[in-house]
């Protein structure tokens, strides 16, 4: 591979020369070094001080979970017409952050995007805590979640089975064996990992805890083919998986007939929206990480530039997206489709519309300026507006749809009350404590991957690889 | 005995690629190579077979769709045939989502777990490479080429291959020592050790299982805000939960009798006329509550007497006959003949017993008789007469006479 490419540079004019994916002298020793060697030292204070502040939003939004369990759904601002509000939205919200993880990780890899290496563990991690934070909002909003269980077929003495023709039944299946699957494609990465840091850790604890997650990996050539087999069909089946369960998701809106909610397009326009959403929270958290751990010589400029890239992709196709839903409004002919779009460009909620269109439209179009690609401010100011944005637009679909349907002696105006923002926080809080913890004990960056795309790190004969 | 392997390590993964062939022409042992990461071409190099991960997890896939459908459509079209939307039961275009997640769940374990379980045979904590000083290097930044006793290794020829072919820090590693597993002592302390967990977690389960239910608010709404029974109440003076009935209220369908006693109520007429339809409603109270008693026929002979020793009323008996002992009086079905002072007043011939009226029957089946419990909460005025029109039918037809035959 390095005679090739190296060749192949003498000829190349500089802008087509392949970049390096990582800065400065970097050897699999010192990765290791780097990466690994975290979980030796004693983490500093300013990461005390942040697991401190959101561990305390944990609690308070287990704090407000407990409280709707024990009072019941009423101490949320749900009624009649609107059912579903913020538990649904908060849902549609993280599930949507996590699938940037799948995409980096199973997708950019079937499309052998070399650079994906470094932030794919990272992504896969966000991934597994999003969803953890998805899945609690059904769970509660079901009301009583020590009966959740019902929702899964198993024989019971009721003789009942659940409805296969409702896209809630849909989701439960999508977003466990979302969940599952995305759990089990990161730990199979995190496998070799474990096992350097199993043989170089001191601690006795330390080593027996690694010993066991390592499941005794020895990176045996015969084992290392059959796990690269593996790794290829998982990214190929997660890439599927992927794909389907935000379009699952979506069903749940698009089967109805609620105006605003029964439409075609909703599935690709709420995988993009996903995609979209999750890369600004992997921009926001993956900055952080990368000042704070000091990893600018592996977090390149260029990964992030690359990032912010898919971003503004993304942002046009939402743009198109929502272009299309006014189109669609349009060319129905139909009063309650137009009614609903008026009321997301100028009814009671209109501000929400129009803060949606401005903050996944309008504010990631500064990403066409190369300046603001790379620059920390710029493109942490594009991916907040992006998140609040993305929110906003779960909002809009859900809450605007809903509050005025068919029948006007029906409509009627939602307000949250102060326990909805409280869970909403809470699972802020419950997602950067998971990360910030992740950071700590497990490889941020997938050394082992990291190191199979060194230079040097492959054979220079045979010449037959990729 | 001899040794398991000898380990070399090398710098590189180009060193490590080039020493193979090397080594591997002296043919003296299996040939495995240690890596901290995949090296391109090491399938070819150590001649591995194809993993046949591949179609593990097609047929495993396969099996997932199949196993979706099928569950899907035997609940959804056989079991518990529900119609959603108006779509067939077996429509089986709405099975499609669960049946792709279901085959995508199947085909990503079968990669992974098959991989780690089957393949890989991990997890396993006692190969003897885990053991080696180069185990550090090895999971780090160096290679190790190994060759492995097939059967058996000739250590020396072993270390000269591998350091002719390159290599650095040879290491000789035995096989691994086998300790004495499954002593009795073992066995026993085991064996206690499982009794303990499972005492443990059968009395950990008993409470649970008996305390979870009570908590609130896993009490399925059992706290609300009502008042239950023998519960009292501040909410009216009386302490009662509810106000009682202005005096004279008569709920719908249940008109008190107008007769005091048996006697006055003999004087009853029936005022529904004797259709199949009535004689149809009276069956069904009839068997419903009557019958577990005093039989499907009237005879006194039903299952529940027979399983508790009372003795219901037979109602074939002379005594009950709307002529006395003697059979109802035959003809066409006509208006209701024994109704009132009319057939109470002509005994009929030989008796030992007056005429049993209607309003007798009415009478009991509102009230109740010694051991007989109230009848008038669970039956209409009309389902009433219509079960007595019902008795005196199997009365007769219990008694038919030849020119009763149509």
């Amino acid at each position: 591979m390095k005679a090739e490419t190296s060749a192949l540079n003498v000829e190349l004019p500089e802008v087509l020369r392949e970049v390096p994916l990582t800065e400065g002298p970097v050897t699999p020793g010192s990765l290791d070094d780097q990466i690994l060697g975290v979980t030796d030292r004693k983490p500093p204070r300013k990461w005390f001080l942040a697991i401190a502040f959101t561990s305390l939003l944990a609690t308070l939004g287990f704090g407000f979970i407990g409280y709707t369990i024990y009072t019941g759904i009423g101490a949320w601002g749900n009624n009649s017409p609107v059912f579903w509000a913020f538990d649904i939205i908060n849902f549609v919200f993280w599930v949507g952050i996590g699938h940037a993880g799948t995409l980096i990780s199973a997708i950019l890899f079937l499309f052998r995007m070399r650079w994906r290496n470094a932030i794919a563990r990272f992504a896969e991690a966000m991934t597994i805590f999003a969803v953890m934070c998805a899945g609690l909002f059904p769970l509660i909003h079901v009301g009583r979640p020590w009966l959740a269980f019902w929702l899964f077929p198993y024989p019971n003495q009721r003789a009942l089975w659940p409805n296969f023709r409702s896209p809630l039944l849909w989701d439960v299946f999508a977003v466990s064996t979302y969940f599952s699957v995305s759990a089990m494609f990161w730990y199979l990465g995190l496998l070799p990992d474990i096992a350097s840091m199993r043989d170089r850790t001191e601690n006795k604890w330390r080593k027996l805890a690694y010993t066991i997650l390592a499941l005794g990996w020895h990176g045996s050539g015969r084992h290392w083919q059959h796990y690269e087999k593996a790794y290829l069909l998982l990214a190929g089946l997660a890439t599927g998986l992927v794909l389907s369960v935000h379009s699952v998701v979506s069903f749940d809106f698009a089967t109805s007939v609620v105006p605003g909610w029964h439409m075609t397009i909703f599935p690709p326009y709420f995988v993009a929206g996903a995609i979209f959403a999750g890369f600004a929270m992997v921009v926001i958290v993956l900055v952080v990480v990368r000042e704070s751990m000091n990893l600018t010589n592996l977090i390149t400029q260029r990964h992030l530039e690359v990032m912010n890239k898919v971003i503004l992709g993304m942002s046009c196709l939402m743009g198109y997206s929502y272009a299309m839903e006014g189109f669609t409004a349009w060319y129905s002919q139909n009063v309650y489709l137009h009614h609903t779009f008026l009321n997301i460009i100028g009814g009671t909620y209109g501000w929400a519309g129009w803060l949606t269109m401005a903050c996944n439209i309008f504010v990631p179009q500064l990403l066409w300026f190369k300046k603001c690609r790379t620059s920390y401010f710029w493109m942490i100011l594009v991916a907040t507006s992006v998140t609040i944005g993305m929110w906003f637009e779960r909002f809009v679909i859900i809450v605007i749809s809903l509050h005025q349907d068919f029948l006007p002696s029906a409509w009627r105006l939602y307000k949250p009350t102060l326990v909805d923002f409280g869970i909403l926080l809470g699972s802020f809080g419950l997602f950067f404590t998971l990360v910030l913890l992740f950071a700590r004990v497990l490889p941020v960056i997938a050394t082992t991957e990291v190191k199979g795309i060194l230079p040097g790190a492959q054979p220079t004969h045979g010449g037959h690889h990729e | 005995m001899s040794d398991f392997a000898v380990l070399g390590l090398f710098d590189s993964a180009d060193a490590l690629m080039k020493a193979i062939p090397q080594v591997k022409a002296k043919k003296l042992g299996r040939l495995e190579a240690y890596t901290p990461y995949p090296i391109h071409g090491m399938d070819e190099a150590l001649e591995l077979r194809r993993s046949p991960l591949g179609g593990m997890v097609l047929a495993m896939g396969i099996l997932g769709a199949l196993t979706a459908l099928g569950a899907q459509y035997w609940i959804s079209a056989i079991d518990y045939p529900i119609v959603t939307g108006g779509k067939a039961p077996w429509s089986w275009e709405a099975f499609v989502p669960i049946m792709f997640e279901v085959m995508v769940a199947f085909a990503t374990f079968t990669a992974g777990l098959g991989m780690l379980l089957l393949l890989n045979k991990l997890p396993f904590f006692g190969h003897p490479v885990l053991n080696a000083k180069a185990m550090r290097a090895i999971t780090r930044d160096r290679f190790a080429l190994a060759l492995e006793a097939d059967p058996e290794l000739d250590a020396e020829a072993a270390k000269a291959a591998l350091r002719a072919a390159g290599a650095t820090d040879l290491e000789v590693l035995p096989f691994p020592e086998k300790g004495p597993f499954l002593t009795s002592d073992f066995i026993l302390r085991s064996l206690g050790g499982i009794f303990v967990a499972c005492a443990v977690a059968g009395i950990g389960m008993y409470w649970a299982i008996k305390l979870v239910p009570t908590l609130i608010p896993i009490t399925h709404m059992l706290e609300q805000p009502k008042v239950n029974a023998y519960e009292g109440s501040t909410f009216f003076a009386d302490g009662r939960a509810m106000l009682t009935p202005v005096p004279g209220t008569v709920a719908r369908g249940y008109l008190p009798v107008a007769a005091a006693t048996q006697e006055e109520a003999a004087g009853l007429a029936n005022p529904l006329p004797r259709t199949p339809e009535v004689l149809a409603l009276g069956k069904k109270a009839f068997t419903n509550r009557c019958a577990v008693c005093h039989g499907p026929l009237a005879n006194g002979q039903g299952s529940l007497g027979a399983a508790y020793g009372a003795k219901p009323a037979n109602l074939q008996a002379g005594q009950f006959q709307a002529g006395g002992d003697r059979p109802v009086p035959s003809g066409p079905l006509g208006p209701p003949q024994a109704s009132g002072a009319a057939s109470q007043a002509k005994p009929g011939p030989g008796s030992g017993f007056p005429p049993y009226p209607d309003g007798k029957i009415y009478w009991t089946i509102v009230h109740g008789k010694n051991a007989m419990p109230s009848q008038a909460a669970d039956l209409t005025v009309d389902e009433r007469w219509a079960v007595v029109h019902y008795v005196r039918a199997l009365q007769r037809a219990q008694n038919a006479k030849d020119e009763d035959l149509p």
